[in-house]
């Protein structure tokens, strides 16, 4: 019924006998849940457990590519968990890991990686392993397989690149006159460029011209601060985190037009939340929309005639937009045996060759047999932003950074805070440099002398 | 039920019953120690032995990701969170988070309880209503109130619309979060005041209100008169219970702002999990523990002298 | 202490005469209004969720704040049930919780009698050491605590949640306060005829206590099934999460679906419902006569 390992066997085992008396006949029948939870016991031999953090479009495309994979794998089954996104999902992966019952395989953020793999929290991939599964960095977008290494070693096998980007509103912006005679939007281009076309789109729509989420979100807000900011060159921190090389002059310029559009201008609504934000854009009172590609199934499935481009280059440096990466690791667990690897990377290696669907929500895969397929060429608007995949740059590397990190939050809550009018953009970089100064200089948590 | 220790310490324990010398004392004592140990043990083991745990961990600089207690960092963790702005800040939102709730949950319940005393008939009622809500998971509660809290169109908002106000954004204005925290924990536990209320007022003799309706005294009169202030004792009693809970506050922050927005309502025990659990460090996270341990302890003491001094 | 008096039958009184003042009449009536319109505010939540969760997902999107629907179905519930994993959360909570409670009663009652009717070496320091743990807020022991079952292999087992719950001091003295409110012949006779300690205790007094431990019981399995950030931090395998846990880690991989959300949400709290009607008058007792919380 469950394999129990050998260590720690025999405490659980009396534990165990003293729950049972206690229980009685309730548990008699009722299985592994109880044995789990009484003995401590292991799951399944032959069943993998597999986190996410995928809802909505990406949760029901996850689903689907899952469930293709069961359906080549009939013998191993797979127990698929969705967890909220975000700072709670790595606290919940280092606490199972800690806590001796990490799922088996589980999606990462890249930019997450290094304080995983420094925390020892996720197993080092062999070569010769990965390419038994035919998973070599050849196969692979170059620069998120690069990002997959920590002090190069392999960690982590890539599943897409995703930029953040500029959703438009085709019929707005044809009745706002931003379409050329194809139907494609008009290069857009710098500070003055965007305001007059937000403005066009405001004389449509009677309202707002474009949206962007400002409340109750903060990853949002630093993507759409670092797209800002990183055209005009300006970087955040330097040394693994442990220096901040903020730029208060080119901060304050990308906080200024960020908050020129929303409070000064109200060509962008200053105070709205991601519900809010999908309703504004689905029922066309906005002709552009600044968000994550992982929204374009969310708006073709309210039927909103849309498509997508990349952010435009607003201050005409080198172009930048924010991206980030799905990843494929295996958390750390001394009870792993080599079937269970194995299993393991099957399941890793089925859900690359299934990342077409997972290009439906707007990803664009790293496996390059799917990125280079008629297939994907062929989808829209996906192929539309391929070149943002290929130029990533990931967050800056520091043991409070990464998706939904400690870093993320103090920069968005920060720009948060200027979009809504609540903080002027010098005070708002006073908050964040004293915020991210505390971690700066602070010894890291990770890395060192490993457990 | 180890959540918040309500019974003041102070005489609680009668003294021991003459019982006969027969067995003898040594007999006595092996029999008490040996009724005690299954208690003992798991206190030890599981409240006293991490007390004094945490306390050592505190002096270090130790991460959830390393074994061991880490490097020795003697006061550094101490001084590092008596100067960090975020451990104040986290600190008064736990406090600002007691004053919002302890008036309305210690007031709102007297007048519950005063009211619902009054009536005669389906008292059992609005005691079910009144104190159901108290009985509910938390994450059941934080669900609930998330979706009347959606702007714009949740049940709140659109409320507020139908009488031509305009509705916050809740959950997402830093000036409204910790009132909408404040207002779902009203709702949520106000039920174990309003009970020790009406407890309270079965203990008020009714000739009392005889007597003074004799005398001419109006309803309202005898409500100011007679029952509020021989009710002091338990609203001594619930006040006290009720800040020592509120300054616990983590479940219904972590559920509904989880801190947000801008940390705007994050408490001190979400601070503590944050670092120590999101930051792996747990020397740090054991140190901001026992700050926080000293100023429920500060509070405990005062809660001791009062009922000392009324017993 | 009043506040850690025995749990006793409660004091029936006869209902106040009916006043004849018209003054106290009307003060009644409006007394009647004030507190009908305030049960029905404390009424909404739960209604409402109980409303959503009866209407279809469409009919939430299109009017998310109406209560009226056209076709309301069990639909979310039968999802929630057969989809989801709230069975399996079930029986861990029930278990845990249930667990606990035994253990406590059990535990705290030997404790508690051995304080209040053993006269032992020692007495006054133990007494002392279980005051202590009043004090001790058990949200500032996460950190060491997780240390310690990590250390220690339990995490993420039930003994993880009971372990800790059980040693609790205000346990121990609603039993030591029942124990010596009673008559001091009961151990008399008993230790005459020749009964050990642990005789007197099991045979006589423990069969006594039930007020006592039946307060004990309930209070302890429902702030088990309550209990929110230590499990949160301890059972992260969804296999064995306790509901509160459950509820708030899983999502649904198809975004939020309030219908469903909202049944979970009732499902969820249905069973302390349930405890709260069956035992709703030892539960009041319980918290006028001791203050737990």
């Amino acid at each position: 019924m469950t394999v129990s390992y050998p260590q720690g066997t025999s405490r659980r085992a009396a534990l165990g006998a003293l729950g049972l008396a206690g229980v009685g006949a309730l548990t008699a029948g009722c299985g592994s849940p109880i044995a789990a939870g009484i003995a401590g016991t292991g799951p399944n031999a032959t069943s993998l457990t597999y986190w996410n953090l995928f809802t909505g479009g990406d949760g029901i495309n996850m689903v689907a590519m899952t469930d293709r994979f069961r359906a080549a794998h009939p013998s191993v089954h797979v127990d698929a968990v969705t967890l909220a996104w975000g700072t709670p999902y790595y606290t919940k992966l280092a606490l199972a890991v800690i806590g001796d019952r990490p799922p088996d395989v589980a999606i990462t953020h890249l930019s997450r990686l290094p304080t995983l793999a420094e925390g020892n929290l996720v197993e080092p991939l062999r070569a010769d392993d990965l390419a038994a599964h035919g998973l070599t960095g050849d196969r692979f977008t170059a620069a998120a397989w690069r990002k997959g290494q920590v002090g190069g070693q392999q960690y982590a096998v890539p599943l897409d690149t995703h930029p953040f980007v500029m959703f438009y509103r085709t019929d707005v912006c044809k009745k706002a006159g931003l379409l050329d005679a194809t139907g494609k939007l008009k290069p857009i281009e710098g500070t003055d460029g965007l305001v007059a076309a937000l403005s066009a789109c405001a004389k449509v729509t009677g309202g707002y011209g474009g949206v962007v989420n400002v409340n109750a979100d903060p990853a949002t807000c630093w993507r759409w601060f670092d797209t800002l900011y990183g055209q005009l060159g300006g970087q955040v921190l330097a040394d693994n985190g442990t220096r901040i090389v903020l730029d208060d002059a080119k901060a304050e310029k990308a906080l200024s037009f960020a908050r020129e559009l929303t409070v000064q201008r109200k060509l962008m609504p200053s105070n709205i939340d991601g519900s809010g934000v999908t309703q504004l854009f689905a029922s066309g009172k906005v002709g552009l929309l600044f968000d994550g590609e992982w929204q374009i199934p969310t708006y073709q499935g309210a039927k909103t005639p849309f498509s997508v481009a990349p952010v435009p280059n607003l201050f005409g440096g080198t172009y930048h937009c924010f991206a980030d990466s799905h990843a494929l690791i295996l958390p750390r667990n001394g009870r792993r045996d080599a079937r269970r690897r194995d299993e393991s990377l099957t399941l890793v290696r089925g859900l690359l060759d299934n990342s077409l669907v997972w290009a439906k929500g707007g990803h664009i895969p790293a496996f390059r047999e799917v990125q280079d397929s008629a297939a994907f060429r062929k989808m829209q608007p996906q192929a539309q932003y391929v070149p943002a995949a290929k130029a990533a740059i990931y967050d800056p590397a520091g043991w409070y950074s990464g998706a939904g990190s400690d870093f993320e939050n103090i920069m968005g809550f920060a720009v948060s805070a200027v979009e809504a009018g609540q903080l002027h953009p010098a005070a708002a970089i006073a908050q964040l440099r004293q915020k991210l100064a505390d971690y700066a200089s602070k010894p890291a948590p990770v890395g060192g002398t490993g457990s | 039920m180890t959540s918040t220790v309500a019974a003041p310490p102070a005489g609680a324990l009668p003294g021991v019953k003459d019982e006969p010398r027969a067995a003898g004392a040594i007999g006595q004592t092996r029999a008490g120690w040996g009724l005690l140990t299954p208690f003992l043990v798991l206190y030890l083991a599981f409240l006293i032995g991490p007390a004094v745990y945490g306390l050592v961990m505190s002096f270090f600089d130790g991460s959830s990701v390393r074994s061991g207690l880490g490097p020795f960092a003697g006061l550094d963790n101490y001084t590092e969170a008596l100067t960090s702005g975020d451990f104040w800040s986290s600190m008064w939102h736990t406090v600002l988070f007691t004053i919002l709730t302890t008036p309305p949950l210690v007031i709102v319940a007297l007048l519950l309880a005063m009211l619902t005393d009054r009536i005669r008939r389906g008292k059992w009622f609005f005691r079910l209503v009144f104190f159901a809500p108290y009985v509910m998971p938390v994450t059941c509660v934080g669900l609930v109130f998330t979706w009347m809290y959606v702007p714009q169109t949740g049940l709140f908002a659109s409320w507020l619309s139908a009488l031509g106000l305009p509705a916050p954004a809740w959950l997402a204005d830093p000036n409204w979060a910790m009132i909408a925290v404040a207002l779902m924990t009203v709702w949520w536990t106000i039920g174990f005041n309003f009970v020790l209320y009406l407890a309270g007022l079965q203990d008020i003799p009714r000739e009392l209100y005889e007597a003074s309706a004799v005398d001419g005294a109006g309803p309202g009169a005898q409500w100011w008169r007679i029952t509020v202030p021989l009710l002091s004792r338990t609203t001594v009693l619930v006040t006290m219970l009720q800040i020592i809970a509120s300054l616990k506050v983590f479940d219904q922050i972590y559920l509904l702002t989880a801190g947000g927005p801008n940390y705007s309502t994050r408490p001190v025990i979400e601070y503590i999990y944050d670092v120590g659990f999101t930051d792996f460090r747990t020397g740090y996270g054991a140190a901001a523990s026992m700050l926080y341990f000293v100023v429920i302890l500060a509070v405990s003491a005062v809660w001791f002298a009062i009922s000392r001094r009324r017993a | 202490m009043a506040t850690l008096t025995v749990p006793e039958a409660p004091t029936r009184r006869a209902p106040a005469k009916a006043p004849t003042d018209p003054r106290h009449r009307a003060f009644t009536v409006l007394c009647v209004v004030v507190l009908v319109i305030l049960a029905a505010l404390w009424l909404v939540p739960m209604l409402w969720a109980v409303d959503t969760s009866i209407r279809p997902e469409s009919e939430i999107t299109t009017s998310p704040a109406t209560w009226w629907t056209s076709h309301p179905s069990l639909d979310a519930y039968r999802q929630v049930l057969s989809a989801g994993r709230m069975p399996v959360w079930y029986l861990n909570s029930f278990l845990v919780a249930l667990l606990t409670a035994v253990f406590a009663v059990v535990v705290c009652s030997m404790a508690g009698f051995a304080v209040a009717r053993v006269r032992f070496r020692g007495r006054r320091i133990v007494t002392g050491l279980v005051l202590a743990g009043l004090l001790i807020p058990p949200q500032t022991l996460i950190m060491p605590q997780f240390q310690e079952f990590a250390g220690l292999h339990l995490l993420n087992t039930y003994w993880a949640l009971i372990l800790p719950s059980v040693p609790t001091s205000v346990a121990v003295f609603v039993f030591a306060s029942f124990f010596s409110g009673l008559p001091g012949e009961l151990a008399e006779s008993a230790r005459i005829d020749g009964a050990g300690w642990f005789r007197v205790y099991s045979r006589i007094f423990l069969p006594l206590c039930k007020p006592a431990a039946s307060a004990v019981f309930i209070f302890t399995f429902v702030w088990s099934w309550n209990n929110f950030l230590w499990p949160l931090l301890t059972m992260t395998s969804t296999e064995v999460m306790t509901i509160p846990v459950g509820l708030n880690v899983v999502q649904d991989s198809y975004g939020i679906r309030y219908a469903q959300v909202m049944a979970s949400a009732v499902l969820g709290a249905l069973p302390l419902f349930a405890v709260f009607l069956i035992f709703q008058r030892r539960i009041v007792e319980g918290i006028a006569n001791t203050g737990i919380k």
